[in-house]
């Protein structure tokens, strides 16, 4: 099945360069490559806003604004992550759904 | 990166943040008297300078006030000279409360795009859900 579109608007929608034309689309695995890319980074900006939580309440923290930005940001990011990681189990489940 | 305009007000809470701190410093130094021999409290501002792209607003550096303050005669001061004279900072109250001002509305305003543009990102994140 083809979710090239799919693929295509988890990678513009984190800012990696989408590929340019897959040419060879290796189908799930260069979507589940995308996926864990784009969880990567979700785990690195919740690492972040941690880091900012822990600095605002032990006083070392310089700009409020940085620590609620980050959160807001991480937010975001997982509420991205799982309306991707929702689709993709909608899908896989239509699928499943098929007869033979 | 993914949200990129929580960012580019993140540069503009800094920047006010930081103007806010010169303003508050400015403010908290304009009874500073110093001995005539020295220099005055100098106010500081703060020189602000637009990211390359659209990547938001920094700080490119402080500039100063004038260090010669003016003269002013305060024989009781223990810091005046034979004449009586000190030297007190060259700050203008109601210049740095005019900034105070903007510096405040600007960081409000910044955290407003913060705001916005969050509430404008759930709305992409709600397409085609259900």
């Amino acid at each position: 099945m083809d979710i090239s579109a799919i693929s295509g608007a988890v990678s513009s929608a984190a800012g990696i360069e989408a590929p340019a034309a897959p040419e060879n689309p290796q189908g799930a695995s260069a979507f589940s490559q995308q996926l864990g890319g784009v969880i990567d980074g979700l785990q690195q900006s919740l690492g972040t806003s941690d880091d900012l939580a822990i600095k605002a309440v032990t006083g070392d923290l310089q700009d409020i604004h940085q620590a609620t930005i980050a959160a807001s940001r991480a937010q975001l990011e997982v509420e991205l992550v799982s309306a991707v990681r929702n689709k993709a189990v909608d899908a896989f489940n239509e699928i499943m759904r098929m007869q033979a | 990166m993914t949200f990129d305009a929580i960012g580019i007000a993140g540069t503009g809470l800094t920047l006010h943040r930081k103007w806010l701190d010169a303003v508050s410093d400015n403010l908290a130094n304009v009874n500073t008297a110093t001995s005539t021999d020295g220099e005055a409290f100098r106010a500081r501002y703060v020189v602000a300078q637009a990211g390359e792209g659209n990547t938001g607003v920094y700080v490119r550096g402080a500039a100063y006030g004038s260090a010669e303050g003016r003269l002013v005669y305060a024989p009781d001061n223990p810091l005046a000279d034979a004449e009586g004279m000190v030297r007190m900072p060259d700050i203008d109250l109601a210049s740095q409360m005019g900034q105070l001002i903007m510096a405040q509305r600007g960081y409000q305003a910044n955290a407003a795009v913060v705001d916005r543009a969050k509430e404008t990102y759930q709305a992409a994140l709600q397409i085609g859900r259900s």
